[in-house]
């Protein structure tokens, strides 16, 4: 008999979400203007190199700034670099964050700016590598 | 009393209407009705969820540097209440409105022959490519030859004919 074949869900790894969880304001993930806001130079820094938590997953030491995401060790965080879902992210991350003033000026009030693309790249892995 | 505009849609938010959301680091997002609130939650990104406005005004399907865009603005200075000054900005008002309505009007015709063009040519290049389906490419070809032998015989018989 023939494996069934589904495609496009990737809920066979046994981690099933629950998709009206994930629509509630409680528990909500970082939206992506706030992760524009954690690209910036300095927080970048801050949140790549986290003093070691135990409540965290792998100890805060392996976070993904454009997913803002943890992971357990660097062979994962790397493996992750790779997926679709980072490379999605991303994407979307490469314009400016839209705003409420952008929201005013699409009602008429004032002229509307066209976003601007920016040029996003993973996160360095400097030290770590060797 | 201030009408607000929706985060996601861009829609006017009289008071009483609509629900605000505060994220937890204090920003304050507006929606006009449940719909956007849904959309939000769902980590839409307006610029791509058509029936938006920002959607529309990014995809150049609205007027978007207009002067007459220029006068309603949030402004955050309070105007003292002079009663010939509000008069007469309720009649500006109509006014701007109403050359608004017909700019945004006109951008849209404009921007709808670029399409009505492109159908032209598309259709000529349709025909040219099918023509032989109505027409076989030789039909006729036999007609004109034969015409053109007749012409040349009678040619050389009037030749003969001088000579």
């Amino acid at each position: 008999m023939a494996r069934s074949r589904k495609v496009g869900s990737h809920k066979s790894g046994g981690k099933k979400k629950n998709i009206s969880k994930l629509w509630k304001t409680k528990r909500r993930t970082k939206d992506l203007d706030q992760i524009h806001d954690d690209m910036k130079p300095g927080v970048a820094e801050k949140l790549l190199h986290q003093e070691v938590d135990y409540d965290i997953a792998g100890n805060a030491q392996h976070y993904c700034l454009h997913c803002a995401r943890y992971f357990i060790d660097l062979k994962s965080l790397k493996d992750h670099f790779k997926t679709k879902v980072h490379k999605r992210r991303l994407k979307q991350l490469s314009e400016t964050p839209y705003t409420q003033a952008e929201a005013e000026r699409a009602a008429g009030m004032g002229s509307y700016i066209p976003p601007k693309k920016l040029e996003v790249k993973t996160q360095p892995l400097d030290e770590e590598m060797k | 009393m201030r009408i607000e505009k929706c985060y996601f849609c861009s829609g006017p938010i009289y008071p009483g209407h609509g629900m605000m959301f505060v994220r937890n680091d204090c920003k304050i997002f507006r929606f006009c009705k449940s719909k956007c609130h849904k959309n939000f939650k769902k980590k839409r990104n307006p610029r791509k969820v058509r029936w938006t406005k920002a959607f529309r005004k990014s995809a150049g399907k609205e007027l978007t540097v207009d002067n007459s865009l220029e006068f309603e603005k949030r402004r955050n200075v309070p105007v003292k209440y002079q009663r010939e000054l509000w008069n007469k900005t309720v009649i500006a008002m109509k006014k701007v409105e109403e050359i608004k309505r017909k700019r945004q009007a006109r951008f849209i015709m404009n921007r709808l022959k670029k399409g009505k063009q492109l159908e032209k040519e598309e259709d000529i290049i349709e025909v040219k490519k099918n023509i032989h389906l109505i027409r076989a490419p030789h039909a006729g070809k036999a007609k004109q030859l034969e015409d053109k032998m007749v012409q040349k015989l009678q040619e050389d018989v009037d030749m003969g004919e001088e000579s």
